[in-house]
């Protein structure tokens, strides 16, 4: 009973794992055209096959955040117009590097031809990288970069958009008459890359003025955490709070609507949640990413790069848009 | 009908390959104290287990207060009124005496506990038995004499009229035997019936009215404790043939290898002075608390000791851990293979290398796997272990195989002194005589060996020399010639006078 | 020394098993309490207190949880993961227009059915708590993430915000309400633990399973009991989560089993069963709750927290066991052996 228990125990788990890190999106199934779609270039080949279907793999840091759900949406969009891409994403079920690892070796095995990717760290996934080219897959790095070249880098410029996201926050506060004081950062943790650059960003804006940023108080985006953090700044007497990802943002925005928003909140990232803050007044602005940019963009290079095209530039920044009340 | 409370009539329990019980039967009346006695092993536990509900008997009749019963639990059993004290306590310890006495049957008052009338029940329980213990005292924080007069508390307040004691007074002083004499007889007086089981020979003129003698799961006798000695009563315990066939090589006696001297570890090893010489096998005998195992382990510097000095050839050594004892030529075969002899889920090849490691690596650490085959080779050899490949499971060898193995990893490395605790438990017939002949072995080979074991024919097979333990000590040093099974068993059970007498009018 | 009534019942109290620890955790709060208070003049102030009491309460809610499963000798490791199962089934169920108030009945009904499954592979598939819990973890994780199709909620909305005021926002006598809700959920189950047959039962199976059982004691019964507290408590908390942000997150109570077993811990319940008190619980997530808050406002590094945090469980544990050693030890040597 006992050997009985364990084995569909066991079975469950691994069912649910492999559920969990199953693609979302399956190839796109475009009927058979005869002819090949436009794309615009008849260019030449550059030594590369022309093939039927291109097997792409887009790999990201998890499943769950709504930012790589949106990259994904803009690849397979880009994937459905193109019609020659056999689409795929993969990623672990949660932010792990040797997940990571894995996720792109069972693209290989799995025949790819390029790879969209959003590495966990720049060295964290180098090795794999290095086995993919040699087998001559394309990489695109979709967010996040990984020091290893590939084809182009499509990203949020990070500490340009945090930098943007403080000077947003320097004149609110120059407006109601404050020029000096407190302000917080609640971000994720110090090894993120993304959320490192942007707090780095952030923290420049105020380079020369009469403010004094506190230490950041990371709570790994977890958005209830984050609201505790923030209301601890709030009782410090800041004046202004960051949050470096979607779930700080909204922690942030919570608690500075629980004091009646005499607090001046930017954060990153776009979610229902946040809008609702936003709108409420509640949170300043917000720095939202292009992640649908980033995935139909990156799909679009990677097929470039595989029918041989030249790509012209090395780093593309989708940048953020600012979004306030409006 | 009849005045007894329990009557069990040739009950029969086998288990896989023993027959534990042979048509026993026992009576038990009102108001007596019956004494179940026997060697280790008899049978005495088993035929208790069956009357408690917690085993199930294969043949016979258990008649309580007169009524058949069929299909005892332990649950049943309590409702008939039958309680057993075992000898390991089954106290939780950290609640309060009086919340384990209701343990299981709390009293609630609209779902809340009503621990006010509970302290007082309990109370009024210990009263009647004269045991001046506070209800709310925390269990863990008694003595193991007071937890055990809270058992039998716990037993009263379920209106148990029959109790089964086993080894009440084995850890106790003489005061506290004093104390538990004292209710046991109160309880007598009451109309309890009590059957109480005990090595502790020299203890039953004090409590005990009756006398039921076990030996090899049959029933011998029984009679009143009045009608009878104590002499008497050890040769029912002991007396058969010796049907068993024990080789013995003659060889005479050499330097001296090891002396013990003031050997302490705790209240089971106390003042152990002993010697072993070349050319012969020294047996240690005693009953189950005696202290053997925990001489060897002290000995071998598995449990820690508080003085004793041990020479190998003449010279001091220092054993602390066994490593000291394993360098210096000291070796143990312990009394639980499967759990201290063997690693059982490793290879019998990685069991015959794993003390030799030393032997077998290079400086840097790395093992040569040629000489490990080479030793392991060798060892199977020179005890024709069967085996069918070395790199099986040590656990899917026969129990003489698997001892043969514990001996062997020692062998290996040239040891001065084997000691063998309980060398031949659970092994069949062909292979203990296979055992033997390796003990001989040794002796031939001018080894110490010193084996501690529970067979008295195999004690009186096999050494040249006997020391028999009691209570700790050992109480007499026996050339073969001189040794009868009868002398043993006295001298096994030899405790220290615990008891003050006291003579009523 | 006269024995009256009043002092005998002063005495009885204090000499109660486990307050020793309560007493000495106790001192080290206040003494923290007064170094943060002392780094930072902020500490008491009205603003401050009430949020840390508020950050302080899930911690006790699930500290009770965890100590009602280490008392009896286990350990829940899918807290964390029923709180997250919790906030995200209540908030999909909110997003997609549900009354709050049945969406919560739901929420609690389905961690009740990982309590029940807890205690029934524990006591009678008799699985190790450690697999078994790690087992339902996964699943309530696994639960937490497909019931939104692995998203973040949207949103709760407007009609959520009578959920949102009685579980975090609002205050009842000057105290936020999620602290009342951690009172009276730490005074019904402390009664419960102290003074019904069930907690006696809970501390007996702990203490000495084999003893329990052979007094009658229904073993399944009980540790189901205890894992059915543990779930609700860690319900109560995956709501107080989704009340807070408005939305569900799906990795919300991560990493929170951790932080139960060392509020416990920090109190004086023993990992090895059979001990401890709901009051140690209090004042082990109390400890917690203001290293977390003031080492914010003295601008300690998170690692420093982390570290501080760690030493601590550490130190509570290592006096747990060394104390329980020593006790056996002087047991075993009286006692008879071959």
């Amino acid at each position: 009973m006992k050997k009985f228990i364990t084995l569909i125990l066991v079975l469950s788990l691994v069912f649910t794992v492999v559920g969990c890190s199953a693609p979302k999106d399956t190839s796109s199934d475009n009927g058979q055209n005869a002819e090949d779609v436009d794309t615009g270039n008849n260019g030449d080949d550059n030594g590369a096959d022309k093939k039927d279907k291109y097997k792409v793999y887009l790999i990201t840091m998890d499943q769950m955040d709504q930012h790589w759900v949106t990259v994904d949406q803009g690849a397979k969009k880009a994937a459905d117009e193109l019609g020659n891409v056999d689409y795929q994403w993969l990623a672990p079920d949660v932010k792990d590097d040797a997940k990571q690892i894995e996720s792109i070796n069972n693209a290989i095995a799995g025949g790819a031809d390029a790879i969209l990717l959003a590495a966990n760290g720049p060295d964290a996934v180098t090795a794999t990288l290095k086995e993919a080219d040699s087998e001559g897959i394309k990489i695109v790095y979709v967010d996040s970069p990984a020091d290893f070249p590939a084809v182009q880098t499509l990203a949020t410029d990070n500490e340009a958009a945090g930098k943007t996201a403080g000077e947003e926050m320097l004149n609110a506060l120059k407006e109601k008459g404050i020029t000096s004081g407190k302000i917080g950062v609640v971000s994720v943790n110090a090894s993120t890359d993304s959320t490192v650059k942007r707090e780095k960003g952030f923290r420049s804006a105020f380079e020369g003025t009469d403010f004094t940023i506190l230490e950041t108080q990371y709570a790994e985006g977890d958005a209830a955490r984050s609201k505790d953090a923030a209301a601890n700044f709030i009782t410090e007497g800041v004046v202004g709070i960051f949050g470096g990802n979607e779930g700080s943002t909204v922690g942030i925005g919570n608690a500075i609507k629980e004091v009646g928003g005499e607090v001046i909140g930017v954060g990153f990232d776009k979610s229902d949640t946040i809008l609702q803050l936003i709108d409420e007044g509640y949170l300043l602005a917000t720095m939202a990413q292009n992640p649908d940019v980033m995935g139909y963009e990156g799909m679009k290079t990677a097929v470039n790069a595989l029918e041989g095209k030249t790509v012209d530039k090395d780093v593309v920044d989708t940048g953020v848009s600012v979004l306030k009340k409006d | 009908m009849s005045n007894y409370m329990v009557e069990l009539e040739n009950v029969c329990k086998s288990f896989p390959g023993v027959k534990a019980l042979d048509n026993v039967s026992l009576r038990l009346k009102s108001g007596e104290v019956l004494a179940l006695l026997g060697e280790n092993g008899a049978g005495k536990s088993t035929l208790m287990k069956i009357l408690s509900g917690v085993y199930t008997k294969d043949k016979g009749t258990i008649k309580v207060f007169g009524e058949v019963i069929e299909d005892i639990n332990p649950v049943k059993a309590q409702e008939l009124g039958i309680a057993i004290i075992h000898q390991e306590l089954n106290m939780c310890e950290h609640l309060t005496v009086a919340q384990n006495i209701f343990l299981g049957r709390e009293v609630t008052k609209n779902g809340v506990l009503s621990d006010k009338e509970m302290n007082h029940e309990a109370k009024k329980v210990l009263n009647r038995l004269n045991i001046d213990i506070d209800p709310e005292t925390i269990v863990g924080n008694l003595s193991v004499s007071k937890q055990q007069m809270v058992e039998i508390s716990k037993a009263l307040s379920t209106n148990a009229k029959i109790l089964i004691m086993d080894e009440p007074t084995s850890a106790l002083t003489s005061k506290e035997i004093d104390e538990l004499f004292t209710i046991i007889r109160k309880l007598r007086d009451d109309g309890h019936g009590i059957i109480y089981i005990s090595h502790r020979l020299e203890e039953l003129e004090d409590i005990v009215d009756r006398v039921m003698i076990l030996r090899d799961g049959q029933y011998i006798t029984s009679m009143d404790y009045k009608d009878t000695t104590l002499k008497e009563i050890i040769s029912y315990m002991v007396g058969r043939e010796i049907t068993e066939k024990f080789p013995r090589i003659e060889k005479e006696v050499g330097e001296k290898i090891m002396e013990v001297r003031n050997l302490n570890a705790g209240s089971h090893v106390r003042d152990i002075n002993f010697s072993l010489y070349e050319g012969e096998i020294v047996g240690i005998a005693g009953l189950m608390g005696a202290g053997r195992t925990e001489m060897t382990r002290a000995l071998f510097g598995a449990d820690p000791k508080e003085s004793g000095d041990i020479f190998l050839d003449g010279e001091e050594i220092r054993i602390n851990r066994p490593i000291d004892s394993i360098k210096s030529g000291i070796v143990l075969v312990p009394e639980d293979r499967k759990r201290d002899g063997l690693c059982t889920k490793l290879s019998i090849k990685d069991n015959i290398s794993l003390p030799n490691l030393d032997l077998l690596t290079s400086k840097m650490g790395v093992v040569n796997r040629k000489k490990e085959n080479e030793i392991t080779e060798e060892t199977v050899k020179n005890l024709t272990i069967r085996l069918t490949n070395s790199d099986a499971n040590a656990e899917s060898l026969s129990g003489g195989n698997q001892q043969k193995v514990v001996v062997g990893k020692w062998l290996a490395r040239d040891s001065r002194v084997v000691i063998f605790d309980e060398p031949t438990r659970g092994i069949d017939v062909a292979a203990k005589v296979e055992i033997y002949n390796l003990m001989n072995e040794l002796k031939d080979q001018g080894i110490g060996v010193l084996f501690v074991s529970s067979e008295m024919q195999e004690i009186l097979g096999i050494s040249d020399r006997i020391l028999v333990m009691a209570d700790g000590k050992i109480t007499k040093e026996l050339d073969i010639e001189e040794a009868t099974q009868d002398i043993i068993l006295e001298y096994a059970t030899k405790f220290d006078r615990k008891i003050e007498m006291k003579k009523e009018a | 020394m006269e024995s009256n009534n009043s002092s005998k019942r002063f005495k009885r109290i204090f000499s109660k098993r486990g307050m020793g620890q309560v007493i000495t955790v106790s001192i080290g709060l206040i003494m923290l309490i007064i170094v943060f208070g002392f780094l930072n003049p902020n500490f008491f102030s009205y603003r401050n207190i009430s949020n840390l009491l508020r950050q302080i309460a899930p911690i006790i809610l699930i500290g009770v949880g965890q100590s009602y499963v280490l008392i009896t000798g286990n350990i829940d490791l899918s807290i964390g993961s029923v709180v997250g199962m919790s906030c995200m089934i209540s908030a999909t169920l909110m997003t997609k227009g549900m009354n709050p108030w049945l969406a919560v009945c739901i929420s609690y009904i389905s961690s009740i059915f990982i309590g029940i499954l807890n205690g029934k592979l524990i006591s009678k598939a008799k699985l190790p708590a450690f697999i078994a819990t790690l087992g339902t973890m996964t699943i309530a994780r696994g639960i937490a993430q497909i019931v939104n199709n692995n998203y973040n909620t949207d949103s709760i909305g407007a009609k959520a915000e009578g959920f949102r005021n009685f579980f975090y926002y609002g205050k009842t006598l000057g105290l936020y309400n999620t602290i009342w809700i951690a009172l009276v959920m730490w005074l019904v189950f402390n009664f419960i633990l102290s003074r019904t047959r069930t907690g006696r039962h809970i501390y007996a199976v702990g203490s000495n399973i084999n003893a329990a059982n052979l007094s009658g004691v229904n073993i399944s019964s009980t540790i189901t009991k205890a894992y059915l507290v543990s779930a609700v408590c860690s319900a109560t908390v995956g709501l107080i989560i989704t009340a807070t942000s408005g939305m569900g997150t799906m990795d919300a109570g991560n990493g929170y089993e951790l932080y139960a077993v060392a509020s416990s811990v920090i109190g004086g319940v023993s990992t090895l069963g059979g001990q401890g008190i709901l009051l140690g619980t209090i004042v082990g997530a109390s400890i917690w709750g203001v290293l977390q808050n003031g080492l914010q406002f003295a601008g300690a590094p998170v690692a420093i927290r982390n570290i501080v945090i760690g030493i601590i469980v550490i130190i509570s544990v290592l006096l747990d066991i060394v104390v329980r050693a020593n006790k056996n030890v002087t047991k075993s040597k009286s006692k008879g052996k071959s």
